[in-house]
């Protein structure tokens, strides 16, 4: 034990981002005790999205699968309003460190696919932790995507071009999503798109204690997170796979993979790791680390240079796998 | 961010929204970002196409809410959206409608950062009166003159009040107040009467009264202040109530080198160790020290004798009540997490 305090080392955030944060920190606070989590689930609370899906010449239709206690899960189907016929999938984890947020959070950037290329989305109003600890919000994304190959008609998707795709939180899930429907003979999957995402309960990388009390979602943040969906079990060699895809052992077979991270956030490390450990394996991904990124910089400042190259960069990809 | 501005508002409808507009152009402006960006950040705040027009060389610049050029013509700009930036330099915001609450410190702080960075007057220290006021490196006579401009009387004694931007105020005392970068961020910060010994803003901190050419003093002390506070149970310091060691504490380096820190760190490790000193500290005797912390005395005393082998001084005599209280101010100090918390909201 020393009697001085040694600065903690970490990449600086980029200048715009920094003062995004000015007004971020107001509505999500870096750190993010059990305490908050009720506070969150209404700073975190979706916006009204009608407006927008107006202007962008977007169809909302609700409807219903099913999970496998019987539960059902709400999702919404939306899909450009003047591409009739069978389109290109997606299947939507939303973000919220799986205690907060809704099928509608942080969609902007999702609805760009809808309408720059066509494709239906369709998002998922998975049940939440803690009150709802792992399996449920992974059984009810699994249920959302096997829904989605079967009901294919009904929806109007082309079942031989589905993509899974999820922030942070969301983004965790739908790795869980492709590692199974590997190992489930499930349904066939063109890609995965995993934006910032959660991956490992462990917290033992060096990004996960370089960003204590600063920028969105820091190591604190993260351990509530996943004590919600985990409880006792956190960390142990109990914990499945599904929930935590950085345990998977084999990162064989699965769809190709986009990952985007920030340089300056937790996540930094365990996004590096997967995506090298899908290289490993023979798989394909491409990997993006943005310099002075906070975690879902992207989300809370899409206007910053930083946001638009993020965004960008992932619909470039999101083109490619999908479009027409 | 226009969409987060209101999310603020609506989860506590105290907020200064106005401050933390200031606090994102501040940032802009330390990190010297170009024009393309100031108009992107104002856009997104604002909610509407920002835009900019040099006169020489020519050149127009207008940026929507995503950050990307406006893809339409420019439109008649109403005047009353419109701010002169100094020579040639114009910048507007294309608002179709009613004026917007933070329409007007947008503009202002828009125009104040497209100065600078266009490099007109950049010689100059650019910061505002409030800044300046509480720089002990700036001159006396400039701080005296950045004093009658906010108002403030030489010769008559003042508090400076810190807060953090999510600070919850019940009610607001009006005096001078801007945003001040700080080494933790951007720090709200308040002149009052000396006579203001309490705010209700949770969290604050209170400085010591101060004549005008001394009031960067109360700010460092309102600072440490600030620090001290540990909501909900301590929700506002007053620098007072330490006397001359908040000062002592407001002028050491952080990272100095502090062998009783490391000792209370010691105590801290105990699972009582917090609970226990911080009742000797506000006691004379372990009989009081016990009732303090509500625990049976010999329950105390069993564990001073803990204290007392960590330590290796006793507490309670001549200078280790001293040691003891400057050190666990300093360990609060190191382990202060007020200004990483947002001050804990009730939910509807």
């Amino acid at each position: 034990m020393t009697a001085e305090v040694q600065p903690v080392a970490r990449p600086p955030f980029d200048a715009e981002l920094r003062a995004g944060l000015a007004v971020v920190g107001g509505m999500f606070p870096p750190t993010i005790t059990p305490d908050l989590i009720d506070f969150m689930r209404v700073s975190y609370a979706a916006p009204p999205i009608e407006d927008l899906l107006l202007a962008k010449g977007i169809v909302c239709t609700d409807d219903v699968v099913v999970a496998p206690d019987g539960h059902e899960v709400a999702v919404s189907v939306l899909r450009p309003k003047d591409a009739p016929g069978e389109r290109p999938g997606v299947v939507y984890a939303h973000s919220g460190g799986l205690m907060f947020g809704d099928r509608f959070s942080g969609i902007d950037l999702v609805l760009d696919w809808v309408s720059d290329f066509g494709a239906v989305l369709v998002t998922v109003e998975y049940r939440l932790a803690p009150e709802h600890p792992h399996p449920y919000p992974f059984d009810d994304m699994y249920a959302a995507l096997e829904a989605a190959a079967s009901r294919a008609g009904d929806w109007g998707l082309r079942r031989d071009r589905l993509v899974v795709a999820g922030a942070s939180a969301g983004g965790g899930l739908a790795a869980g999503l492709a590692l199974a429907a590997r190992d489930r003979n499930g349904p066939v999957l063109r890609g995965q798109v995993l934006d910032y995402p959660m991956l490992d309960d462990r917290g033992s990388t060096a990004s996960t204690h370089q960003f204590d009390g600063i920028g969105v979602w820091d190591r604190v943040s993260n351990e509530t997170g996943w004590t919600a969906l985990l409880g006792d079990a956190r960390g142990t060699e109990a914990v499945s796979e599904y929930a935590a895809p950085a345990r998977a052992r084999d990162l064989s077979g699965l769809p190709p993979a986009f990952i985007d991270v920030g340089a300056a956030e937790i996540f930094r490390d365990e996004a590096i790791a997967y995506a090298d450990g899908i290289w490993r394996a023979g798989g394909d991904a491409e990997l993006h680390v943005w310099s002075g990124a906070f975690h879902a910089c992207d989300i809370f400042a899409a206007h910053t240079s930083v946001g638009r190259a993020m965004i960008r960069a992932r619909n470039d990809w999101v083109e490619r796998i999908i479009a027409d | 961010m226009q969409e987060l501005l209101g999310r603020i508002a609506r989860l506590d409808p105290s907020a200064s929204l106005g401050l933390r507009v200031i606090a994102c152009f501040d940032e802009l402006m330390v990190g010297n970002v170009n024009t393309r960006a100031l108009l992107a950040a104002a856009a997104s705040l604002a909610g509407c196409v920002a835009g900019f027009h040099s006169e020489t060389p020519a050149r127009t610049v207008r940026i929507d809410p995503r950050g990307h050029h406006a893809a339409d013509v420019r439109p008649e700009v109403d005047p009353a959206f419109q701010q002169d930036a100094s020579d040639g330099l114009t910048v507007w915001l294309e608002r179709n409608g009613e004026r917007q609450p933070n329409d007007a410190i947008v503009l202002e702080r828009l125009a104040l950062a497209v100065r600078m960075r266009h490099g007109r007057g950049r010689e100059s220290d650019h910061r505002r009166d409030l800044s300046l006021l509480l720089d002990p490196e700036v001159d006396v006579q400039a701080r005296c003159v950045s004093a009658i401009t906010l108002g403030l009387r030489p010769g008559t004694r003042y508090r400076v009040v810190c807060a953090p931007l999510f600070a919850v105020w019940p009610e607001h005392p009006q005096g001078p107040e801007d945003v001040v970068a700080t080494r933790f961020g951007a720090i709200h910060a308040l002149v009052l009467p000396a006579s203001a010994h309490e705010v209700a803003a949770v969290p604050s901190g209170v400085g010591v009264a101060t004549e005008v050419e001394d009031l960067h003093h109360s700010f460092r002390t309102a600072l440490v202040a600030l620090r001290l506070c540990d909501p909900p149970a301590v929700g506002s310091v007053l620098a007072d109530d330490f006397g001359g060691l908040i000062g002592l504490l407001a002028d050491a380096p952080d990272g100095s080198f502090q062998p009783d820190v490391a000792l209370v760190d010691a105590v801290m490790a105990y699972p009582w160790g917090a609970e226990t000193l911080s009742s000797v500290v506000r006691s004379h005797s372990l009989r009081q020290a016990a009732r303090e912390a509500g625990v049976h005395h010999s329950t105390m005393q069993s564990r001073l004798e803990t204290v007392n082998a960590t330590l290796g001084f006793d507490p309670f005599e001549g200078y280790g009540r001293t040691r003891l209280g400057t050190a666990y101010l300093v360990w609060r100090l190191r382990h202060s997490r007020v200004l990483d918390l947002p001050a804990p909201i009730a939910t509807p």
